[in-house]
């Protein structure tokens, strides 16, 4: 144990040689070589990809690729989208309602979520799809559901089958790994630009980019749960003498079914967070009036739109979870009970006809009463609200965002950004090589030299400064988070909503408030990123502390042990592979939103990423800059990948 | 090996419920070439040494008779949890082959072995590997159902097997609804249904209380007794393995240490091994008259109380000790040897048989 403390910190202690002698060189050679880029100048390879891009969109009708591929996937995508937005949520030319008014649509919401959970969920669902109304937004919010609806089919109508497939064999497994560990680390906003450009900006594309994201997640819970079921069973049912096919739907499907149900969940809320997002490139819905909030500063119709969505995710999570993870009991209701539900059933079902024919039938209940809707009144209200907040804290919001600008962000922007690119190019490559190995430094410094021949190398520092420090932050929150419900039930019980909700809802959706706190600055993106990264970190930190066993802990408060020493002493480092895990996570997640914070006045690649996409000769330079940051993401993963492996052999 | 005594095996072996010969289960790479090569020799460390293989079964020979009961014993590790699954092909063996009623498994197609595993063999698992999702009855009849049985007649046919174990009255519970030893009911109900010829269990009770145990026990020696199905009963517990077994093979490193009947395994321990094993074996629970009996010492007279050789110690010392002499022992009708309370003694205070062999 003395020589693995003693190896550890030979391995900090020469990362903060490194460190000191690049701080040095840096101070030294400050402003030197920074390859710093005015937005628009386009450098050779930008302007190529400027020119491929031109060049794609004049052959979109004559390209045999065009023709045969992707022409035929957009058409198909959007014929399945558009009979379910025609269902709910577009009205068809000269008809003031789509094919069933609200009364309907909440009817029938409320009927399949009292068929696949319960009676209260049923009811929370209908109260928050009727809430949506009252937000004003009700048009949107079906729009925004019926895109989540058609994309959360298709994904499961894919990544089902693959899931199983994965889940039993091996090799399809190995195949799709490298897919799915990439999906996981692509911020979201870098195939939005090359899909618009190939699907065009409209349905078609926002659809396949959320399934893009939705499909891996779908895959890898749905192997998982195959995977993880308990042996013996399954090994029961083999000695039997089941074919490949009855073990199959006999016993691993059945007994998934809590972790295949979990997957849907899973897939149902990714797939909202992205239509949310893809309103970039033309999803219709309530993404629209949050991009609008964030770009022309619009708070309250931001933040009612955000509301919306909130109560969307909620009702989505709620009714695909609620009736199955509640109990891990497989026996089924009693009799009596049973019959009740039945009655239910058949009586719902008759109701839910009615509530549909009368709302087409009816005015009032076709379209969302004027006398419901206080929309406008809420926007204001909230609007008001934001403006008081603002105002009178301003002194501490100000205070707090010069403050770590100043103290933090600036100075390790300069050192990143600031400073000789080759210099941090090798100082980078050196930690790399100490924390992760020689593979993983060969690969950080291609990446980097990849990025730097594309010419957005000061663009990437200013973004990696960010994510940094980000990751900094969210990891501290997450151990003091972490270790106090890892420790405590009832704190577990009190965090829980919160990191719930912190997981369920899109990111986009706290821009709005944090960017009315802090402005359009690089600060607010942190703030972002944190906020967006902390439950999960939180998570993976509580179950670490879970994790270790309790004779340990017991062994050490008997041999008379303080609180902190526990934690220090034992609970941290017993769960260190959690932590790291965590923070592998932690930047992840952080890059994903720094990107969108380009929104928000962050710079760096999310917003040439953004500029890209609205302006034309742009174009290039945003799709570089996409590039890039997938380049920063895979370093960054693999160097922490790279290091809890390498800590995770020492300690064994 | 001649070319009489080869058929004198192969005509054993036909008659067997199962005959396993040279049995091989090698884990790691190039598993195929250990077998039958000079690296068979290896032990089980330098194997893996060596080669980076782990033999969990090394050459593992022996047959079971119809209506035996067959005890496969050894610590855990020994390979013995792997050797039953080999034999239904859970666990694919590397070399050799196992035969059931004539019929080599191992080359069976994956039809046939679905085929054989539906009708011939049943398996009872040491954690109950009941399927969470079903009810008592339909875990029972579950065979039958991937058999393509009638839901009537797999009905049915559970429910008997449901009476026969003592499960009266709870067709309809899940799994989870029953405590441990009532779950290893429904294992053993489970493997009773398909009226199997071989049943393998691995390890049934070991999971379950004491006394639950000691009931579960009973239950199988009493379906045993009534129903005369060949077992082959995997354990770690030595004394599980003498109440139940016929015979007993003792596994070590995944081979096969001793072979025979309880009395002798207590008796002639093979090697150390066994000998520690068995050295707080109380002996006379075990041996039979037959291992003490001896020759009349002069004077001694053959007109005591007559007992079989086949009596355990413990059952005919009550005899012994109101005898005033020396208690004749008889085989078929044969006189065999007198037996008096000093040598039932001598046995009780743990001299063992071997050790009085050697000094004689």
């Amino acid at each position: 144990m003395t020589m693995v403390r003693g190896l550890l910190a030979k391995r900090w202690v020469l990362v903060l040689i490194v460190l000191g002698v690049w701080i040095v060189l840096a101070t030294a050679f400050s402003g030197v070589s920074t390859l710093e880029l005015s937005t628009a100048t386009d450098t050779p390879f930008t302007a190529w990809l400027r020119d491929l891009a031109a060049s794609i969109r004049g052959n979109r009708t004559t390209s045999p690729a065009f023709i045969y591929f992707f022409n035929p996937i957009r058409l198909g995508v959007q014929g399945f989208i558009e009979p379910i937005r025609a269902l709910i949520s577009l009205p068809a030319d000269g008809d003031i309602i789509p094919v069933l008014g609200w009364l309907g649509v909440v009817a029938l919401i409320g009927y399949v979520v009292y068929a696949t959970s319960n009676l209260r969920t049923s009811i929370l669902s209908m109260a928050l799809v009727m809430g949506c109304g009252v937000l004003g937004v009700w048009a949107d919010s079906m729009d925004t559901l019926a895109m989540t609806l058609g994309a959360v089919f298709l994904s499961l109508l894919i990544g089902f089958p693959l899931g199983v497939w994965a889940g039993l064999n091996d090799r399809v497994m190995a195949f799709l790994r490298p897919g799915l560990d990439l999906a996981q680390i692509l911020p979201t906003l870098v195939y939005l630009a090359p899909l618009a450009l190939v699907f065009l900006i409209g349905v078609a594309a926002a659809t396949i980019a959320t399934l893009i994201y939705s499909i891996p997640i779908c895959i890898r819970i749905t192997a998982h749960a195959v995977r993880s079921l308990k042996a013996g069973p399954v090994e029961a049912a083999q000695s039997m003498g089941s074919t490949p096919w009855q073990l199959l739907t006999k016993v691993q499907l059945p007994m998934a079914r809590q972790t295949l149900i979990l997957g849907v969940n899973q897939t149902t809320l990714a797939a909202l967070s992205f239509v949310v997002i893809a309103a970039l490139i033309g999803a219709p819905g309530l993404g629209k009036p949050v991009i609008d909030a964030l770009t022309i500063r619009n708070v309250g119709d931001g933040l009612t739109a955000g509301l919306a969505v909130v109560f969307l995710a909620v009702m989505l999570d709620r009714a695909t979870t609620a009736a199955v993870l509640h109990s891990q009991s497989y026996v089924p209701a009693t009799g009596a009970a049973r019959i009740r539900r039945r009655i239910g059933l058949i009586g719902g079902a008759v109701a839910t006809l009615i509530a549909m024919v009368l709302s087409r039938q009816l005015l009032w209940a076709a379209v969302f009463p004027k006398q419901l809707n206080f929309g406008d009144q809420i926007s204001a209200f909230l609007s008001t609200v934001v403006k008081w907040f603002t105002s009178t804290f301003e002194f501490l919001t100000s205070g707090l965002n010069a403050a770590f600008t100043a103290l933090l962000l600036n100075p390790l922007e300069k050192l990143l950004a600031g400073s000789p690119w080759y210099l941090t190019i090798i100082a980078i490559t050196l930690v790399a090589l100490i924390l992760g190995g020689r593979k993983v430094a060969v690969l950080s410094a291609i990446l980097m030299v990849g990025i730097v021949s594309m010419g957005l190398w000061n663009d990437t520092m200013i973004t990696l400064s960010q994510v940094l420090l980000a990751t900094v932050v969210v990891m501290l929150v997450g151990i003091v988070l972490g270790v106090i419900a890892g420790r405590s039930a009832r704190a577990e019980r009190l965090l829980k909503p919160i990191l719930d909700a912190g997981q369920t809802l899109p990111a986009f959706v706290y821009l709005v408030p944090v960017l009315a706190l802090f402005g359009p600055t690089r600060f607010a993106a942190i703030v972002c990123g944190v906020f967006y990264a902390a439950p999960v970190v939180v998570r993976v930190v509580a179950d670490g502390v879970k994790g270790v066993p309790s004779d340990m802990v017991e062994a050490a408060v008997a041999s008379g042990s303080t609180t902190t020493q526990v934690i220090t002493k034992v609970q941290l480092p017993a769960s260190k592979k959690s932590l790291l895990l965590g923070a592998n996570q932690g930047l992840i997640f952080v890059l994903a939103v720094i990107v969108i914070g380009g929104l928000v006045g962050a710079g760096g690649l999310g917003y040439l990423v953004l500029v890209g996409q609205s302006k034309p000769e742009l174009t290039g330079k945003g799709l570089a800059a996409g590039i890039a940051i997938v380049f920063l993401g895979i370093m960054l993963d693999r160097i922490a990948h790279a290091s809890a492996q390498r800590t995770d052999r020492k300690s064994l | 090996m001649s070319a009489m005594m080869e058929a004198a095996e192969q005509d054993l072996s036909a008659n067997a419920a199962i005959s396993v010969r040279s049995l091989w289960k090698v884990f790691g790479p190039k598993a195929d070439s250990v077998a039958g090569s000079p690296l068979a020799d290896l032990s089980r460390a330098d194997l893996l040494e060596q080669t980076g293989c782990v033999a969990a079964v090394r050459d593992v020979s022996f047959d079971v008779a119809p209506g035996e009961v067959f005890v496969v014993m050894g610590l855990s590790g020994s390979g013995k949890s792997t050797l039953v699954r080999c034999l239904t092909r859970l666990i694919e063996p590397t070399a050799g082959s196992v035969l059931v009623g004539g019929e080599d498994i191992l080359t069976a197609s994956p039809a046939r072995l679905r085929e054989l595993r539906r009708t011939r063999f049943s398996m009872v698992f040491q954690h109950f590997g009941l399927l969470p999702h079903r009810r008592v009855i339909d875990n029972i009849a579950y065979s039958l159902e991937v058999n393509g049985v009638k839901r009537d007649l797999r009905h049915k046919r559970a429910n008997e097997v449901i009476e026969l174990v003592g499960l009266h009255g709870y067709a309809n519970h899940y799994p989870e609804q029953l405590s441990g030893g009532m779950q290893q009911r429904v294992g053993l109900a489970r493997a009773l249904a398909v009226d199997p010829e071989v049943m393998l269990l691995d390890e049934p009770f070991s999971a379950l209380d004491p006394l639950i145990r000691r009931d579960m026990q009973n239950e199988v020696m009493r379906l045993h007794r009534d129903l005369g199905k060949t077992m082959v009963f995997i354990t770690h517990d030595l004394a599980e393995a003498l109440k139940l077994g016929d015979r007993i093979a003792i596994m070590r490193d995944g081979a096969v240490v001793q072979m025979g009947t309880p009395a002798e395994v207590v008796g002639n321990p093979a090697d150390e091994y066994v000998a520690d094993f068995v050295r707080d074996v109380p002996k006379s629970h075990v041996l039979t008259l037959a291992a003490i009996a001896r020759i009349p010492k002069e004077g001694e007279a053959l007109d005591g109380p007559r007992l079989e050789a086949s009596t355990l110690i413990r059952d005919a010392s009550p005899v012994i000790a109101e005898a005033s002499g020396a208690v004749t022992v008889v085989a078929k009708g044969e006189v065999v040897g007198v037996v008096t309370s000093d040598d039932v003694l001598r046995v009780i205070s743990g001299e063992s048989t071997a050790a009085r062999h050697e000094s004689s």
